[in-house]
């Protein structure tokens, strides 16, 4: 027959429960990343050079025997589309209308009830991480090769971002923790959902409580780095222990300073590709 | 003036009414029901325990059928039931359940193999045939001899209700919510609609119909303490007792069941017994053996009921500040028995007693419980008097109870009935009698009478308070009307509440008149006391006991002279009602009057009972087929409509 | 026993069709008795002090649903809630979410009602049977599964603590949610999960749910909410793969 296919009833919409699914797919992955990124990050707590260590290993420098910064730009840049999609689909949830907001309030008030509390929570840091996170995915994206133990020290200390990253600290882990607790009780299959949740909701707090801990003496390091490395600001970070490929194209370091984020030739094998840092 | 036309107007979204409704749609008329709240808060679904079908399917079932639950039930009303209608009902009760069962009640199953049960405080282990396996279950009942009562654990009602509301939403049927029927519009042969005001805009407006149908539930609100919902106040019974013409029968039947909770009166169903629970005394003794040896705890209701007031009496009772009361006893159950089946009952003992019916004993006390009596209809649900008034359920009369239901009778009898007046109403309506030839005007001078008759009450100036008439009402019903009768009481009680009738006309209502509770109470409250006065006028005259209806004075049932059903009718202008009495006839009756076989025999036989036996005792000696012995001695299958003629299949009885 | 309290209570009034009426609440003084429950204590404001103040109470026993209102700002049911489990001052209100028709009373059946037809919540007969046959056999445990599902009362309590569907009144809520759970659940409904998505399958049904668990906290008949709608929401996600 050739009815033409627009009489023909709609199919069915597939995409509400893609949407969904990508929703909670991309707040898992980011906040299984995020976890991940706190505890790479806190390398600094077992001194600089496990720090220095882990930021060449994503670089890897240790498979290819030199780094190739981009990698981190590239995998930046994916969590970046992560993020905006995650945000974009969380848009949807947001109360956009002030009616609904204040339906909200009104209804959170009144019930005192935690999961509609920690919904609102979810709602007020991921706005704020809309602004603020972006800074701090940008500078990694545009600048890879600056993550090292005296490079991020500088950045949090004089460059300043020790507030930004203090704000966003406490906003990732709520917002993540409770995004992953939550991921949990809409998904999970539970025999005794009840006990399931109690016992969720206990990790959930104490994930938290742990990893704002671990971020809070993370920064302190990293801010403590960063006022001892003052003086030098700029001056990268160099493992006295580690053969380098080529201490000549190092013995430059240091020499810009000043700047937040020097002109710093980063690592090069044999000299034969230099990636040009922001001048 | 608002006029609303359907084919059928139904009044009541109970079971009883949607399942009426569903019969009209599918013989392509158009239904509507009219409900005082959202049909789902009907008080249908406070049932619990279970409802009566002769399924035969588990083991305590087995060799049940049509003739032993029809046996039951007739020795259940005490010989008061008209028996072709309990034959009717016997024989469509199992097409119900499975008609339910296919439209989605998750009955309970067998289970094949060994289970373990208490049977009189015994456990006993039963074993369950496998080719029952996933049929539907059920449990012990008082006054049955199989266990016959299906149930979804203790919530049958709501599972019941919630299935049948859900067919009526998807056979868009319209239920008008919150909407009240205040009279009934006839011209004194034929029923035409209703007056019906909306609760919440206090609007009027006429509903009109070929065919009405009151399904209003019952009246146990007249009493100050009973297990029945808020709402069921009489007001279905009102509305026929007003019209001047359609009769009341047996309105003086009332049930008290033995176990409802203090103070509030909220049951805990029968299943608890029939499950294996226990009544205890002050001393923790089980009492009931020793007045009725053979029943115990499941004997019939009214037996229970006055069994534990006269132990009371003997001052074996426990002292409250509620008064006084008795145990229920349980816990030799066990937790997860309770948790699995009596479900609500733990609900209730946790929240309303704040103990735990696994270990404590619960409170209890027989409270008002149902109304056999009602709006008196022939088999066909019609009113003799009123043509085009139709009746069921609760508020019915339709006599398959008279004096005494058995537990899990009622909710089946809500949905048989549902289905067979269901059926005659769609008869009515599609044959010449089923004509609509009313006028407006009639509609008119109807819905201004309501108006007028409310605008009265608020420019009353209000010496009266409606709160005090309506307690006075409920403690005279308690004190003088209840499980214990006699003439003195009845006689002061008839006086009283004349005089109540009297007062509640000038009662004054703050307000407006629209949402107004003030005024609903005001005008149901002359109704309320008008349904009091036909039961308290109908206990007075009937000078024996029977069932439920049990006299001091008069404690014999006298068969010879009180085999009848007392009707009422309230003609416009009297200060009461005007009884008379239909006969029974003992000599159509399949079972013919005989001892229930509680206490000592204690009955006034009727003439024909010996010769009516003795036919009887002839047939059966005979040793016929089932079929042809009982459609020899009280054929009924003819009163049928055809599609419900069909035999019940049953494991044991396969279909021809 | 501890000496008797006088109860302080905050209820809101208002009725929407009087056209001067601006909403507020009125307090009432109720001397508690033991036992007491918000029923009780309604009642007796209503015939002590306010006969004109509209609340609904049907059976009373905690099973039709009708009296559901917010207790110090929490749904829950009035009839069963105990005044001893609660502090010295009580504040009812309506329950948010539903028409209001004057003061505690609020239109539950009509939101249940188009949310039935909405849902098409019923079983979906594949055809008529004979009633006079032995019904079809079914396991027991699924069927004691299906009536677990099936003692929602409709109540409105899930919606009222619902923030979603207070933010967004076309949200079908846990009570429609658990229907539909209920009716797949049950192998007499003959739909399949396709149908099932067209009816929910978007953000004003299962995917518009934020997982917030209010329904489940306040469920007076405790119900698996969380459970069920977890388990609809991973069948309905199976259908847009
Ligand atoms: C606590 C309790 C437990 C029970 N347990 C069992 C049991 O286990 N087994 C059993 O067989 N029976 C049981 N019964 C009895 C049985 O539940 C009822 O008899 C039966 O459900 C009545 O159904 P119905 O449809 O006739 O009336 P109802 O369900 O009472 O419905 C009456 C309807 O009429 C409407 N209505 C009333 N007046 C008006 C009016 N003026 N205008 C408009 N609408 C009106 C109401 O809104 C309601 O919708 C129990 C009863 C109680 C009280
Ligand atoms: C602009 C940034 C972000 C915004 C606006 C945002 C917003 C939201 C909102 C509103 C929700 C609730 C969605 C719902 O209830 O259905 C949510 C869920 C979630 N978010 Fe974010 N978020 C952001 C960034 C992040 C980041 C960086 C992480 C990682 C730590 C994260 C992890 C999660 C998780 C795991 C969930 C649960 C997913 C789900 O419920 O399906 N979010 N987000």
């Amino acid at each position: 027959m050739n009815i033409p296919d627009s009489f023909l009833p709609p199919r069915i919409d597939r995409w509400p429960a893609r949407l969904d699914l990508l929703q909670s797919a991309s707040g898992l992955i980011l906040g299984l990343f995020m976890w991940l990124h706190m505890l790479f990050v806190s390398s600094i707590l077992l001194g600089n050079h496990a720090m220095w260590t882990v930021a060449r290993f994503f670089e890897g420098y240790f498979f290819f025997g030199y780094p190739l910064p981009w990698l981190v730009s590239a995998f930046v840049a994916l969590i970046f589309a992560l993020f905006a999609t995650h945000a974009w689909l969380a848009l949807r949830k947001f109360p956009t209308h002030w009616r609904q907001h204040m339906a909200y309030m009104r209804h959170m008030r009144a019930m005192r009830h935690e999961d509609t509390f920690l919904w609102f929570v979810q709602v007020l840091t991921g706005f704020a991480m809309f602004f603020l996170a972006p800074v701090h995915l940008y500078l990694m994206m545009a600048h890879p090769e600056l993550i090292g133990p005296y490079e991020s020290a500088d950045r949090v200390w004089s460059g300043r971002m020790w507030p930004l990253y203090l704000v966003l600290l406490f906003l990732v882990e709520l917002h993540g923790g409770v995004g992953l607790y939550r991921l949990a009780v809409k998904w999970g299959d539970f025999k005794d959902a009840i006990a399931a949740r109690r016992k969720l909701k206990r990790l959930k707090w104490g994930l938290t409580v742990f990893f704002l801990v671990l971020g809070l003496a993370t920064l302190a390091a990293y801010v403590k780095i960063g006022m001892e490395h003052a003086p030098h600001v700029g001056e990268r970070y160099q493992p006295a222990a580690f053969l380098l490929p080529s201490s000549k194209d190092f013995s430059d370091a240091g020499s810009g300073g000043g700047g937040l984020n020097p002109p710093q030739p980063p690592f090069d094998k044999g000299g034969s590709r230099r990636v040009e840092g922001m001048s | 003036m608002k006029i609303i036309h359907s084919d059928v107007l139904v009044i009541g979204g109970g079971l009883a009414g949607q399942r009426v409704a569903l019969a009209a749609k599918r013989r392509g008329l158009e239904p509507s029901i009219l409900s005082l709240v959202p049909a789902k808060r009907s008080h249908s679904v406070a049932a619990q325990g279970g409802m009566q079908a002769s399924l035969a399917n588990c083991f305590k079932g087995e060799g049940d059928n049509e003739d032993v639950h029809f046996e039951d039930t007739v020795r259940g009303s005490d010989w008061g039931c008209d028996q072709r209608v309990a034959r009717m009902f016997a024989h469509v009760a199992p097409k119900a359940i499975r008609e339910l069962a296919a439209w989605g009640v998750a009955w309970n199953r067998v289970r094949a193999g060994e289970h373990e049960a208490v049977i009189n405080g015994q456990r006993v282990t039963l074993t369950e045939r496998e080719d029952a396996h996933g049929l539907i279950t059920a449990r012990d009942f008082g006054g049955t001899r199989k266990w016959r009562t299906c149930y979804t654990s203790d919530g049958t009602g709501h599972a019941m209700l919630y299935t049948v509301s859900d067919r009526v939403i998807a056979e868009a049927i319209p239920v008008h919510e919150r909407q009240e029927a205040l009279a009934l519009i006839h011209d004194g042969h034929r029923c035409h609609g209703a007056v019906v005001r909306d609760l919440i805009t206090g609007e009027l407006s006429a509903h009109l119909a070929r065919a009405t149908v009151i399904a209003t539930g019952g009246y146990g609100r007249i009493w100050g303490i009973s297990t029945n919902a808020l709402i069921n106040e009489g007001m279905g019974a009102a509305l026929a007792l007003e019209t001047g013409v359609a009769r009341l029968g047996n309105m003086e039947a009332v049930q008290f069941h033995p176990t409802a909770i203090l103070p509030t009166g909220i049951l805990v169903t029968e299943g608890c017994r029939g499950d294996g629970g226990v009544l205890r005394d002050v001393d923790g003794h089980r009492f009931m053996p020793d007045y009725e040896p053979e029943k115990k705890d499941l004997a019939s209701r009214d037996v229970v009921s006055r069994r534990m007031a006269e132990h009371m009496r003997a001052g074996k009772g426990v002292k409250s500040p509620y008064g006084e009361h008795l145990w229920l006893d349980i816990t030799q159950l066990g937790a997860a028995h309770i948790d699995r089946n009596l479900r609500e009952v733990k609900d209730i003992c946790r929240y309303f007693l704040g103990i735990d019916p696994a270990k404590d004993f619960i409170p209890v006390r027989p409270t008002q419980h149902y109304s056999m009596g009602g709006v008196r209809t022939d088999y066909r649900g019609e009113s003799q008097w009123l043509s085009g008034l139709f009746s069921c359920g609760e508020a019915a009369c339709w006599d398959m109870h008279g004096f005494n239901r058995l537990g899990g009778n009622s909710v089946a009898e809500t949905v048989v009935a549902g289905m067979l007046v269901g059926e005659y109403v769609a008869d009515f309506c599609q044959s010449r009698h089923g004509d609509q030839e009313i006028s407006t005007a009639l509609a008119r001078e109807f819905v201004q009478r309501e108006q007028r008759g409310l605008e009265k009450i608020i420019a009353n100036p209000g010496h009266e308070n409606a709160v005090d008439l309506r307690r006075r009402m409920e403690q005279i019903m308690t004190d003088k009307v209840g499980l214990f009768r006699n003439g003195p009481d009845l006689e002061s009680a008839v006086a009283e509440l004349a005089e109540l009738l009297a007062r509640s006309g000038e009662v004054g209502v703050n307000g407006g008149l629209d949402a107004n509770p003030e005024l609903v109470l005001a005008y149901r409250l002359p109704r309320m006391l008008k349904v009091a006065l036909t039961v308290a006028m109908g206990a007075l005259n009937r000078t024996e006991s029977r069932g439920a209806h049990f006299r001091e004075d008069y404690p014999a049932r006298n068969d010879r002279d009180w085999l009848n059903r007392t009707l009422a009718c309230w003609r416009e202008g009297d200060a009461l009602p005007r009884l008379d009495y239909e006969e029974l006839d003992v000599l159509r009756m399949e079972l013919p009057p005989g001892f229930r076989g509680y206490g000592a025999k204690n009955i006034i036989d009727h003439p024909d009972t010996a010769p009516r036996q003795a036919e009887v005792d002839e047939m059966r000696a005979a040793k016929l087929d089932r079929y042809a012995v009982q459609s020899y001695l009280m054929s009924f299958k003819h009163l049928l409509p055809l599609k419900y003629r069909g035999r019940n299949e049953r494991l044991d009885e396969p279909l021809p | 026993m501890t000496a008797s309290r006088t109860l302080t209570f905050h209820v809101f009034r208002h009725n929407p069709r009087d056209s001067g009426g601006e909403p507020g609440v009125r307090e009432y003084q109720v001397e508690e008795t033991p036992g007491m429950t918000l029923f009780i204590a309604l009642t007796r404001i209503r015939e002590e002090h306010d006969p004109g103040l509209s609340f609904d109470f049907v059976c009373r026993a905690g099973v039709c649903g009708s009296c559901a209102m917010l207790i110090n700002g929490r749904p829950g049911l009035a009839c069963r809630t105990l005044t001893s489990e609660l502090p010295g001052t009580i504040s009812l209100f309506p329950l948010p979410g539903f028409e209001l028709i004057a003061d505690l009373s609020v239109n539950t059946g009509k939101w249940m009602r188009a949310m039935s037809e909405r849902l098409q919540a019923w079983v979906h007969l594949g055809s008529e049977v004979n009633p006079n046959q032995i019904e079809a056999a079914m396991d027991p445990d699924l069927a004691e599964a299906v009536y677990e599902l099936d003692r929602c009362i409709e109540c409105g309590c899930c919606v009222a603590a619902c923030g979603t569907a207070l933010m967004r009144p076309d949200f079908v809520g846990a009570v429609g949610m658990n229907k539909l759970a209920r009716f797949r659940l049950d192998p007499r409904d003959d739909r399949s999960d396709a149908e099932y998505y067209q009816l929910i399958g978007d953000d004003s049904g299962i995917f518009g749910c934020m997982s917030l668990l209010g329904c489940q906290d306040v469920c007076p008949k405790e119900l698996s909410l969380q459970t069920q709608i977890a388990f609809m929401r991973r069948a309905m996600a199976r259908q847009g793969l």
